[in-house]
């Protein structure tokens, strides 16, 4: 009888002890883990997404005709760009750099989750909501934007842009779906339909300084201003930059401010750093580029610094001080783009001026304005052409609008070699990375 | 049924017959040592005795009391009892007529391992031993030289497949127990010290493992071989599944040695190991001549690749004839350029000799044990000092280990053991570009080079990567003093242990362990180092006027981590024998542990080793400043919680049934609370046939029994949940604002599932003529389902890969293992010991995501190699394949290659056009161990196996990214040229001529998938060879010494293998860069006072 007792007394202690502390015991809080469920988390996601978004258009720099590379440069920087800057896709160094595909889809992935969790979002107000959400289908047409830039053919050089293969369109979360490569008109739709989509949401119209890198209801018209120009769509293009002008039109003040300062007055998405700090130290200012700059423009001193006749560095870059993806600077350029194409020359000068009168010193401005508006439509179109070089070098646009405009033949020599991108070569199109076709061989068709 | 009645009839009437005739015979039952009453022993009349006695009973046994008493009935002409008591050597004792108390002494088996197992929760009689386990003692002839216990193991057990990831000093082997159960996470075993599971001995993947440079000692590698007793090695669910899931790769227990009561003994033993530094000749390296050459003859041909790297390169294009060269050839080249350029083959700089050297290492033991019946203690001191064949890569550790076990009254018995060691592992610092790592700068380097000038000072290595002209400069020398690496570890281990006994049935035992781990880890470069002039490079800016903003000097890299656990189980056990023949053993418990780990690192710039000051970082921005971070910190919790119990019945003492049962639960976050807890269980049987009455008289057999289980595994991946979650970190996206962000690393999860291993083991062990034969042969099946594996997602996903439930898979195996006394005389003993595995694994069914474009391995082993196969070369040089019609094709008829290179064949497409060669796991494995022992001398040959397993070696150079600037072996001369078209390998291709041929080779790695470079792996290692003398006991009593041993030992003499050109041994084929394995001699003396 004793020993039952002693024996039910152990097997009840031992129970006790254990059982009933036992979920308490488990139940630990991972140090820095969360499960996003709450508004603020969700900023809190988009917030990584805005931060992982590809610096490619600064990458990109390199291939357009804005830098020079010589052998004084480091051994690093020698072999990370210049198979880039000499277009060899075929056989390019170990070393080289790539241009992004995976991050892309990651911050893609993260926007399809706020969409998808719309309703889902907790702790939030409807309209703190529906920014994130908006921002979110902001996010997805961007990324789609960059990615059927780089990767797909140049909507306005194909006969049919719904026959060219460019990347694959992902809008959902699903992971394990492989998909094919949408055409380079499939993917122009859907980066138009995210925008209609998020500008019936997003309803913040100006983030503090700071927080400027996310998109507001301004940036839907610039985005928009800026994909129907790469289409071609010059009157949807030009209604969009009068939309975002008649909201923001300030230019900035060059003896004050670089324009494409993340705090500048012209600023309206502060996202991409463009040309990052690794980027930077390997820039070299093409000579042809700074010659393109008259000694009463403005730019020439406050862009660049000229340190010997062919050691020209780069001022408007290397730290997030200089984060621009969108100002209005770009706009009035869109515009003037634009109007001139739907036919309106007189429309267009008077987009182009107030620009340049903001960066050349008043004599020289004076002069430039008698010959602009003395030019014919061709003078016009390669004036604005040559303004937009001037205005937006280095912040990512050159490469873009060599595509989509007349993809002329750039060379380039590296001691005695010369290196030629031929008119209309098919590397103004990037060859989709290998690692992506490795692990999905639909993208090979 | 009419039968089964008799029978219970007849034992009834037995039973009520016993008092008939019988002798009451009553006594005690002490330990031999200290005269304690041993508590619940089995006393008995065997059956052999009862009918020699011509008793009709079966069955005639009882049980001691609390104070070791007992009382028995035999039947009269019984002349012997015979007591049984687990962890003690059976003892028969004579009844002689009219005696009165019977007293009983019972010797400790503690080295008489054959009676009791320790599974780290229990100690089973081997009688009852459902499971299979296999235990091995330590001692010197085991160690041999090995630094560690895990080096050691190889070759010991059958079913555990040790593989040796480098040579480096205190590397621990990869070990497998009965093959790979699962890809989720570590296949390692669990490892338990004296009843408590070891954190942190977790090996690093093979990956991480081909150089040196990253340096890492587990928990296992901290434990001093010499206080180790035995090890027991559970492989079956039954043995295991008492430890839960961590245990789903077996588990290797650790039992270190204790004092006994008596007098004190004094062991002190040392160990001086000699290991040459081993010649590179095996992997054909070319000499200066014909590096000279090649260079030549390819900066005359149309391989561009890094067309100026190379010393001949820079010769011709310094003196300006680079044009002419290629024009014209050799004799284009002035006379000048000519002898510059034949200079260099009279230079053969031998990087292996220099960089390498031989090595002396030592060990020292000493150790204290002995008691009274009170307490007994063990004490020890150990230190330990390796050097690498590496300069300047060293390890050494220091332990000292204090055991004590008092018994502090009948009913309560306590322990305390405290482990503690301090090791430390030094290399130097390597460069990320791995060229700074002496292994691969002794086989990479060319032989032309020298590393000082006449004037003592160095030169400087420019081929080290990238092209053009690099003016970072580089000598390994120089690198090898001006940078440090040391990662100091000191660890303690804490194990408290309480058992309180009710009464002969009932005790509780409770047992309390601490482990901490404290790791300091010390990267030094100096201002003058390649490491330290790349950092100044990259941090460069024109934004500086083309300075750094790294202060001059240079650098300290320090982080510090701390990783503890605490354990505390709390069992009670019950065993009771009823009716003389129903014995009954039950244990319930739970177990609950914590652990922790915490870890900081400080970056430091501008340091200097004399003073130990660092300088100020001023950083041009924040995106520098994130750069190079200088302060990072980390920390992780994890809690668990368990319930256990196990039971046995015998009945008979020959029937035996078992089970097991353990709930395992953790700190799961994202998962809802019912998953929690995790079932896990066995059932096991076993069946002694020598103690069968019709069998028991068999004179030559001395063991039979027949052993089967069943058990149920399972696991689950901690970090997978079925939402979005992330992790907080802090960004700064634009100036001066930082935010919190959350960072998500996996996409959630919710098809996956619980990974299920199911095992069934049976089992045999006989003994036969006086045990001079013991065999030991286990058959297993081991089913994985829904296993959980890494699938690489189509990166549209916005994820590289994710977790899954990959496939099924099934272990089949039989192992072995035989010991044989062949030859035993007076003076002369010869035994064999030998173990033999075989595990055939095959996946079952296997889910191929679409957008996999090599096979799956379905109906093939896990391990399975698939290759293309290869048709030799075409006649301009380039590879050709074989298509699944048979016809010969070039790589792109094979894929249907588009411009850019990639194949536009469906992944479905392309997994067809793989062939299977074979596994890389080896289908058969084991030891074969000799010792010869003639009057004190002692002769032991071990030798290990593994066969029929393959390899995937890296080509030998690569078609379209060959570095001219750097070593390889000679295969590159007999490749295809248009001056040697019968080359064996293929031409060294450019971008132009077949440009999408090109990218395949250069970015697709198409010619590493060619059958030419899987290679078949053989080998029998002779592991070791010693020869031990102990000097004869009427010498060491003259000088008052116990027994003095000296012993030679020669480690790792001799493999013989299948063909493993250009590589330095068997098992390390496929990696050029692997350190050898050490070859060594070591004197060994021991000495017992």
């Amino acid at each position: 009888m004793k020993k039952t007792s002693i024996y039910k007394a152990f097997l009840v202690a031992t129970a006790a002890l254990t059982l009933g502390s036992c979920d308490d015991f488990l139940d630990i809080q991972p140090t820095g883990r969360v499960i996003i469920t709450t508004a603020k988390e969700f900023r809190q996601m988009l917030t990584q997404a805005y931060s992982i978004v590809p610096e490619d258009r600064g990458l990109a720099t390199f291939r357009s005709d804005e830098m020079t590379m010589d052998a004084t440069l480091s051994q690093e920087d020698i072999s990370s760009f210049r198979d880039i800057w000499t277009w060899n896709d075929v056989s390019p160094d170990d070393a080289t750099s790539t241009f992004g595909w995976r991050s892309y889809y990651q911050v893609i992935y993260e926007a399809n989750h706020a969409i998808q969790s719309r309703d889902k979002i907790t702790e939030g107000s409807e309209a703190e909501i529906n920014q994130i959400v908006g921002e979110s289908y902001m996010l997805r047409a961007y990324m789609h934007f960059l990615l059927v830039n780089l990767y797909g053919e140049p909507y306005t050089a194909l006969a049919d842009p719904y026959f060219s293969k460019a990347v694959p369109l992902k809008l959902d979360t699903d992971p394990y779906t492989v998909l094919s490569r949408s055409s380079v008109g499939a993917v122009f739709d859907q980066i138009i339909a995210d925008i209609d989509a998020a500008e019936k949401l997003i309803n913040v119209e100006e983030w503090q300084v700071g927080l400027n890198y996310r998109f507001t209801t301004t940036s839907v018209d610039a985005l928009r201003s800026r994909v129907y120009l790469y289409m071609g769509r010059w009157s949807d293009a030009l209604a969009a930059a009068k939309r975002v002008l008649a909201k923001k039109a300030a230019l900035a003040d060059l003896n004050s401010e670089l324009p494409n300062a993340y705090n500048s007055v012209e600023s309206i998405v502060a996202l991409e750093e463009v040309m990052t700090a690794t980027y930077a130290r390997a820039a070299k200012v093409n000579r042809d580029l700074f010659r393109a700059y008259n000694s009463n423009d403005l730019r020439r001193s406050k862009y660049y610094k000229q340190v010997t006749a062919s050691n020209i560095q780069l001022l408007k870059g290397g730290s997030n001080q200089y984060a621009c993806t969108m100002r209005t600077g770009e706009i009035y350029l869109n515009a003037a783009e634009a109007a001139l194409e739907a036919g309106n020359a007189a429309e267009a000068r008077s987009y182009l001026l107030p620009l340049m009168e903001s960066r050349y010193k008043p004599a020289y401005y004076a002069e430039r304005k008698a010959a602009v508006e003395a030019m014919s439509t061709e003078e016009l179109r390669e004036e604005i052409y040559a303004e937009r070089r001037r205005e937006l070098a280095f912040e990512g646009h050159r490469w873009f609008d060599l595509r989509r405009t007349t993809r002329p033949e750039l060379t380039k020599t590296w001691g005695s070699d010369t290196y030629t991108l031929s008119a209309g070569d098919s590397r103004y199109t990037v060859r989709i990375p290998s690692a992506a076709i490795a692990a999905n061989p639909n993208l090979a068709n | 049924m009419k039968r089964i009645l008799s029978v219970v009839l007849l034992a009834m009437a037995g039973l009520l017959s016993a008092s008939a005739a019988d002798v009451l015979i009553k006594g005690t039952v002490i330990a031999a040592e200290d005269g304690e009453p041993l508590i619940g022993a089995t006393v008995v009349v065997t059956a052999k005795e009862l009918k020699r006695a011509g008793s009709s009973r079966i069955n005639v046994s009882t049980m001691t009391d609390i104070d070791g008493h007992f009382s028995l009935s035999v039947p009269e002409g019984v002349r012997e009892i015979e007591s049984r008591y687990v962890g003690y050597g059976n003892a028969t004792v004579a009844l002689a007529a009219g005696q009165g108390d019977v007293v009983i002494k019972m010797t400790s088996a503690a080295t008489e391992l054959s009676e009791v197992v320790v599974t780290g929760y229990q100690k089973i009689e081997k009688r009852k031993l459902t499971a299979s386990i296999q235990t091995v003692s330590v001692d010197d002839n085991m160690l041999g030289s090995a630094m560690n216990i895990d080096q050691a193991l190889a070759g010991q057990v059958s079913g555990l497949a040790s593989t040796a990831t480098s040579g480096a000093p205190g590397a621990s082997p990869k070990i497998r127990i009965r093959g790979t159960a699962s890809l989720n996470g570590t296949q390692d075993p669990l490892w338990v010290l004296d009843g408590i599971p070891l954190e942190g001995t977790e090996i690093p993947s093979m990956e991480e493992l081909k150089d040196i440079d990253n340096i890492y000692s587990t928990a296992v590698a901290g434990i001093n071989p010499a206080d180790i007793e035995s090890i027991t090695v559970l492989k079956d669910a039954a043995a295991t599944a008492i430890y839960g899931a961590r245990a789903a790769n077996g588990v290797i227990v650790i039992t270190t040695k204790s004092g006994k009561a008596g007098k004190t003994k004094v062991n002190f033993s040392t160990r001086l190991t000699v290991s040459p530094r081993q010649g590179i000749g095996r992997l054909n390296l070319l000499n200066s001549s014909e590096k000279v050459d090649l260079e030549l003859a390819l900066l005359g041909s149309d391989f561009t690749y890094r067309s100026g790297k190379g010393e001949v390169a820079r010769i011709i294009s310094a003196a300006g004839q680079t044009g002419a060269f290629i024009a014209g050839g050799w004799a284009a080249l002035t006379s000048d350029t000519q002898q510059r350029i034949d200079a260099l083959r009279a230079i053969n700089t031998d990087w292996n000799d220099i960089l390498f050297r031989d090595t002396f290492n030592q060990e020292y033991n000493l150790s204290l044990s002995g008691g009274n019946e009170k307490a007994t203690y063990y004490t020890s001191l150990g230190y330990q000092d390796e050097r690498g064949n590496v300069v300047g890569v060293e390890a050494n550790r220091f332990n000292m280990t204090a055991k004590t076990t008092y018994r502090l009254s009948r009913k309560l018995k306590v322990g305390a053991s405290l482990f503690a060691n301090r090791r430390v592992n030094k290399s130097n610092m390597t460069d990320a570009d791995g060229f700074t790592n002496p292994v691969y700068y002794s086989r990479r380097a060319n032989p032309y080079m020298t590393p000082y000038s006449a004037d003592g000072s160095y030169n400087y290595d420019t081929d080290i990567q990238g092209r053009g002209d690099s003016d970072l400069k580089f000598n390994i020398f120089e690198e090898r003093n001006g940078t440090d690496y040391e990662l100091e570890t000191k660890s303690v281990a804490a194990i408290f242990d309480g058992e309180f006994r009710f009464n002969e049935q009932l005790k509780a035992i409770t047992q309390v362990g601490l482990q901490l781990d404290d790791t300091n880890k010390a990267q030094v470069a100096d201002a003058e180092t390649y490491t330290m002039r790349k950092d100044i490079e990259r941090t460069t800016l024109s934004i500086l006027d083309g300075k750094s903003f790294l202060p001059d000097g240079g650098k300290k890299l320090a982080s510090s981590s701390t990783s503890s656990q605490i354990t505390w189980k709390l069992q009670g056990e019950y065993s009771a024998k009823f009716a003389n023949m129903h014995e009954v053993e039950a244990m319930v418990g739970t177990e609950i542990r914590k652990t922790w780990y915490k870890s900081i690192s400080a970056n430091g710039y501008g340091y200097d080793r004399k003073t130990l000051q660092t300088k100020p970082v001023i950083f041009p921005n924040e995106t520098w400043a994130k750069l190079y971070p200088l302060y990072n910190e980390s920390y992780v919790e994890n809690a668990f919680a368990s319930f256990f119990a196990t039971g046995s019945y015998t009945l008979k003492q020959r029937y035996t049934l078992g089970g097991s049962v353990r709930f395992d639960g953790s700190d799961m976050f994202g998962v809802a609370k019912k998953y929690r807890f995790l079932p896990l269980y066995s059932v096991s049987g076993l069946w002694r046939l020598s103690d069968e009455p019709w069998l028991e008289e068999s004179e030559w057999l001395n063991n039979l029994a027949l052993r089967a289980s069943y058990g149920i595994q399972g696991n689950i991946d901690k970090n997978t949940s079925s939402y979005v979650m992330g992790d907080y970190q802090n960004v700064t996206i634009l100036p001066g604002n930082t935010e919190e962000m959350i960072s998500v690393s996996t996409p959630p999860n919710s098809k996956l599932r619980w990974e299920k291993t199911k095992t069934f083991t049976a089992g045999v062990d006989l003994g036969v003529l006086n045990n001079a034969i013991n065999l030991s042969v286990d058959f297993y099946t081991r089913k994985g389902s829904d296993l959980i594996a890494t699938q690489m997602l189509a990166l549209e996903s916005g994820f590289a890969s994710m977790l899954v439930n990959w496939a099924s898979l099934r272990n089949t195996g039989v192992e072995i293992s035989i010991g044989t006394r062949n030859i035993h005389t007076k003076d002369f003993m010869w035994m064999t010991n030998f173990n033999f595995a075989y595990n055939n694994n095959k996946v079952l069914r296997e889910q191929i995501p679409e957008n996999q474009t090599t096979p799956g391995r379905e109906g093939y082993p896990v391990g399975a190699i698939f290759a293309l196969k290869q048709a030799g070369i075409d006649d301009e040089g380039y590879p050709l394949f074989y298509n699944k019609q048979g016809e010969k094709v070039t790589a792109t008829e094979l894929l249907k290659l588009n411009a850019a290179g990639a194949s536009t064949l469906t992944a479905a497409e392309q997994r067809d056009l793989y062939s299977y060669i074979g596994s890389s796991e080896p289908l058969f494995s084991g030891g074969f161990n000799n010792t010869f022992t003639y009057r004190n001398w002692e002769l032991a040959v071990n030798f290990i196996f593994n066969l029929k397993m393959f390899v995937r070696c890296q080509p030998s150079y690569s078609l379209a990214n060959f570095d001219r600037g750097m070593n390889t072996n000679r295969d590159i001369l007999d490749r295809w040229t248009p001056e040697n078209p019968g080359g064996s390998f293929p031409r060294l291709i450019n971008s132009t001529d077949r440009p999408a041929e090109y990218i395949q080779y250069a970015e697709f790695g198409l010619y590493e998938m060619s059958d030419a470079w899987v290679k078949r792996c053989d080998y029998v290692r002779l592991q070791n060879l010693r020869l031990a003398y102990t000097l004869p006991s009427e010498l060491t009593k003259k000088a008052h010494l116990e027994k003095v041993t000296v012993g030679v030992e020669g480690r790792n003499l001799i493999v013989f293998g299948s063909n493993y050109k250009n590589y330095l041994d068997p098992e390390t084929m496929g990696n050029q860069f692997a350190q050898p394995i050490p070859k060594s001699v070591s004197l060994n003396v021991s000495v017992g006072f």
